[in-house]
């Protein structure tokens, strides 16, 4: 997974220069697409909220529109590993300015859950026959 | 029939901290695994969670001009993004909702609600500016 930070690396940009960048952002997503290289992926609205504390008590408005380190936006691209899926994120026209590329490797299972093997399997049991009790209650 | 919309809004929750499990006794955590567990099986049943991942604690992170790659600060990280839920609700309020259902808030996980936009804010900010350059020069 990218993650895009730095949701505002347009300020300061001319009409030509934006749309310039615009451009090569569009041919960098088109380029990656005909290679079958995204799975999925958007851009994220400014707005948003911070949920903490026990049940969730606090929640908060993001500072999500003025930080350089907000997310702005995700890709999950189709990669044989970290090496390749980081020289697709070098591959992308925004670095040039300022934004920052998180690379992620996406997991089937939770590292915590992985930490606990033993709890993690008893957990799986349990959810397959909630699972079960939803299909049987759906039906 | 309903007259309602039933149109639905994506939503991504991040899910931040990724070493909150440390400290916790095997009780709390077989809780906390199984309880998460069966939040994920109930949300995908009910189709409001259609994609979510754990991500690794390992990354990169790509930056600058020279796109620099360095190893990400995510292992020890309390802000670090551990996974992501995404969801199709009907708005921000049951997205919220459902992010207070997180059961590693308890234990200092904070969960991020984000919407997810379908165009890029930069490109919509383009396409004012252009607008804006229109209107000045027509009048």
């Amino acid at each position: 997974m990218l993650l895009f930070r730095g949701p505002h690396w347009d300020r300061g940009l001319s009409r030509q220069e934006l749309q310039a960048a615009m451009d090569e952002v569009m041919a960098w997503f088109e380029g990656l697409n005909q290679h079958g290289k995204i799975k999925t992926g958007q851009p994220l609205g400014t707005q948003g909220r911070i949920i903490s504390g026990t049940n969730g008590h606090l929640v908060v408005d993001g500072p999500f529109a003025e930080s350089k380190e907000a997310v702005g936006g995700y890709l999950l691209v189709q990669a044989d590993n970290l090496n390749e899926a980081s020289e697709i994120a070098r591959s992308a026209p925004m670095l040039k300015y300022g934004i920052t590329v998180e690379v992620r490797p996406v997991l089937a299972e939770c590292p915590i859950f992985q930490r606990h093997p033993d709890l993690a399997q008893r957990a799986r049991e349990r959810a397959v026959q909630v699972d079960q009790l939803w299909a049987a209650a759906a039906a | 029939m309903s007259t309602t919309s039933t149109a639905k809004s994506g939503y991504l929750l991040l899910f931040r901290g990724n070493v909150w499990d440390r400290g916790l006794s095997p009780a709390q955590l077989q809780k906390v695994v199984s309880d998460w567990m069966t939040w994920f099986e109930r949300l995908k049943a009910e189709g409001k969670c259609v994609g979510g991942h754990p991500l690794e604690d390992e990354g990169k992170v790509i930056s600058g001009k020279q796109r620099a790659v360095a190893d990400g600060p995510f292992a020890e990280s309390k802000e670090a993004i551990g996974g992501y839920f995404y969801l199709t609700v009907a708005d921000e309020k049951e997205a919220i909702e459902i992010a207070k259902q997180c059961p590693g808030l308890e234990y200092g996980s904070v969960v991020e609600v984000r919407p997810v936009a379908d165009e890029c804010s930069i490109k919509q900010r383009a396409q004012e500016y252009s607008t804006h350059e229109l209107a000045g020069a027509t009048a």
